[in-house]
This record gives structure tokens, sequence and C-alpha cells, in this order.
């Protein structure tokens, strides 16, 4: 790097600046995640999604995920874009007439000829089709193959692979012993694994605890109208047990 | 065989194998392929009184041990990973909760600092913020450790190497660490130039030091 000031001229087009802010340089629509800004030169509107009457059409099309709505701003004009997220690393990545699933709060920005959607896997959105988009990681981004089992804290996304299910890795609770210990509470922190199979890629990032998704909270509180009375009284004991271990 | 292999700074891979189980911090384990399960085990093993040292010291990080075959990725909360390949010479001395994982066939110990300097030993630990006790790690196999900020492996030999406590992460081999102080009237009166407190490592080896002052 050099410690030449950079301006609209020299910026770098549709390229990384440094490993944590990426410049786009605008000519047209871009989505974006609110708060990924940080800098822009020239002329260009930043437009709540669920406010605008004149792109409803274009969000109907290419944005079916109501939850998000409210997340996401749709930028127009020409100029030069900065984007990054919390100093984390900022890839772009192409795709072509694929599917990609990254977790919502790693995606940073996307062009609009790509389709978003939910996907089954809470907390996860879907990009269908040809384009490009911006995903932030913790350090680099590392892209294994299944077959593979991921922590779903480290799971940034995966690539025309089917969908994960889970795995419970219990192995060690078979002996008496351990049946004893499990029992007390006691666990090796990586029971719950993601199970990925199949041919495609795993994007994976140093595990984190990852920023809370308003999104996901909502998804799990929809689900929750298929419990019944008993089933939310002891949901209720749960989480009251969960607060009171988090706010010792 | 192949050792421990680092995918980028924040991630290592490593083999196991039967014979060749790895011990790691509780909820490290990135991604795996193979046949591999995770089991939870008590943090370094006691040696005699152990039980109540390790009670008392707080270098009780609750571990699991990877064992069966197959490839491990391992990596905690985004902090940078650095590698250490003991060769059975000597020995590196680091908080337990640095440690990220490591072959289990290393053997693992608390050591009381006063232990390895007297009361100086107390002394530093308690201007750390360390505490009284260390981990030592001892054998041959390799070692992962966490850091906030990239590492730094400088060659302690000759002249001394001063280090801040905060960056400090820990040493390998022969070492002698002492703290320095150069407290004066300035310090007294808020106006000291916020390094008084000091690390001063000898003897032969090398010192872990990380890119930045924040503990985790």
């Amino acid at each position: 790097m050099t410690g030449q000031p950079l301006g609209p001229s020299t910026l770098p087009h549709n390229d990384n600046v440094n490993p944590y802010s990426y410049n786009i340089a605008l000519d047209g629509t871009w989505f974006l995640r609110k708060g990924a800004m940080i800098a822009y030169y020239g002329q260009m509107r930043f437009e709540a999604l669920s406010s605008v009457g004149s792109l409803t059409g274009m969000v109907a099309r290419q944005f079916s995920s109501p939850m998000y709505t409210r997340e996401w701003v749709v930028a127009t004009g020409q100029g030069s874009l900065m984007v990054a997220d919390r100093g984390h690393d900022v890839n772009s990545l192409d795709l072509e007439d694929g599917n990609l699933t990254v977790r919502a709060s790693n995606l940073l920005a996307f062009t609009p000829d790509l389709q978003l959607k939910q996907s089954i896997v809470p907390g996860f959105l879907t990009l269908i089709g040809t384009g490009t988009f911006l995903a932030s990681s913790n350090g680099p981004v590392v892209f294994a193959e299944p077959p593979l089992r991921v922590d779903p804290q480290a799971l940034v996304g995966w690539a025309d692979c089917p969908s994960p299910s889970h795995h419970f890795d219990a192995g060690w609770m078979s002996d008496f012993l351990g049946a004893a210990q499990g029992l007390l509470g006691r666990q090796s922190g990586e029971e719950r694994q993601f199970d990925f199979t199949g041919a495609g890629t795993v994007l994976l990032q140093s595990s984190e605890l990852v920023v809370e998704d308003p999104a996901l909270l909502q998804q799990i509180t929809e689900q929750t109208g298929m419990l019944g009375t008993g089933q939310l009284q002891s949901l209720v004991t749960t989480l009251q047990a969960r607060l009171q271990g988090a706010q010792q | 065989m192949p050792g421990f292999a680092l995918v980028n700074h924040k991630v290592v891979s490593v083999p196991v194998a039967p014979g060749r189980e790895v011990l790691a911090k509780r909820g490290a384990m990135l991604a795996y392929s193979g046949d591999v399960r995770f089991r939870p085990v008590s943090g370094p093993r006691p040696g005699l009184g152990g039980l109540v040292g390790r009670a008392l010291s707080g270098e009780a990080a609750p571990l699991m041990v990877a064992d069966g075959s197959g490839q491990v990725s391992y990596g905690y909360a985004g902090l940078a990973v650095h590698l250490v390949h003991l060769d059975g010479t000597g020995s590196l001395s680091v908080e337990s909760d640095r440690l990220l994982c490591h072959d289990a066939g290393l053997q693992t110990a608390v050591v009381f600092l006063g232990q390895q300097g007297g009361v100086r030993g107390a002394v530093r630990g308690a201007v750390t913020g360390q505490g009284l006790f260390t981990t030592q790690v001892s054998g041959v196999g390799d070692v992962a450790v966490l850091a906030h900020g990239g590492v730094l492996e400088l060659p302690v030999g000759g002249r001394p190497v001063v280090v801040d406590p905060q960056a400090y992460v820990g040493h390998v081999g022969a070492v002698q660490v002492d703290v320095s102080a150069s407290v004066g009237w300035r310090d007294a009166v808020g106006r000291g130039s916020g390094e008084a407190v000091q690390l001063r490592l000898s003897g032969s080896g090398s010192v872990l030091v990380q890119a930045s002052e924040e503990r985790f």
C-alpha cells in the first residue's frame, strides 16, 4: 500500500481497497445492508425497502424476504461506494447461474440481478441467479468440500449443495460414566453440528459469537405458533434458565 | 504423518488418527471431515495435589479430546493462532485459556509461578494480571496458541528482551522472567509513560508477543 490518499479516480473499481473494505463502482442499483456503507463519492440515494413506492416492483421480484426488508436499503446512482463491516474481511463473490446460502448477518450487499430468498435454516439467506455479492467473514473465508461437519457458529454459508442436516455427537455418553456425566449437564460443546453431504462448497470462518439478527428472533417467534400451552410453558422455563445463566 | 498446519492466520487444520488424539479448547471446533468424535475432559492433568491446585489456580480450562480419524479445523472467537512445535528440549509456558489445541501426547502441568522465580515470580503473576499460576506444556508435538492480533516470536539469548506485560503471551525454553519496574514520581502523579512495568526475559529460548495489549 502506498501512503497516497485515495480519491474517486484512484479508488479500485469493484475491488477491495484493503482486506477490510470494498469499493463498489456504482452505476445503477445495489441492495445494501443498513450500516454497511462507510463512505461514498458521487450522486446516490439510499432508500429504505419498505418505504419506496417506485421500487416496489423490483423489490417484489428480487427481494422475496419480507422479514429482512427493514434491514436493507437500495442504493441508486453513480459514484464510488465503500462498504465495510466491523473490521472483518470483506469478500466479493460471483455467482453464475447458481445458488448460494449465506448467514444473514454476514451478507453486506448484492446486485439486483440476484434473487434473495429466505433459507429453510433460520438466520440464513439464499441468493439465486447470476451476479455479485459481498459477504464479511472473521478472517479469510475457508472453502471446504463435503462430506464435512461444521460448527454452526463457524458457518458462513454454502453453495450448490443440499441444505445441511443436524448431527448430534453424543457418542462419548454411550458408556456408563459418560451417561452419568451427560445427565449432569456436562458437554463437550460440540454436540450440535451441521452435516453437509453431496457435491458443493462450504464456506467457513473462525468461530465467534455472531451478531444478533433481529429477523432470527422474529422467525423463531413465528414458529412458536405451532406449540401448545404445555409446550409454551416448558419453553418459558428453559428461557428463564438461559437468562439466569447469561446474567451470571 | 503431517502435523498441525495453518489454513489462515485464524484457523488451524489438525490431523486426528488412532494413537494421535488432539486436546482442544471446548467449543473451538470449526469443522471436520472423517469420523471424529469429541469427548469432554477436564483441564491440565493434575499432578500431586493437582486437584486442589487446579481449583485454586483457575487454570482449569474446559477441554475436549478429539479421537477417531479425520481432519479437524480449529479456531476460536476470531483470535489469531500461532503454532509452536515442541521438540522435547524445551517447554512452553502459557496461560491455559490461550491453548487452542495440542497433541494429546504432550504433558501439561499447572505451575505455581512462585516456583519459577520465588517471590518475584509471584509478583510477576500479580502485576501482569495472569494470576499466580501458569500452564507448562512439554514433550514432543505441536501446540496452537491463541492471541489477540498477530504473534511475534522473538529469540531470547545473549541480550535480555523486555516485553510489555499485556503483550506477553508465553515463552518457550529455559527463559527466566523478571518484573522490572521503573516507577518514578511521574507515575505517582499520573504523568507516567504508561510503560512503568515491564517483563525482562533472559536465558535461552524465545518469547511470544502479541500485537495488541488487549486481554481476552
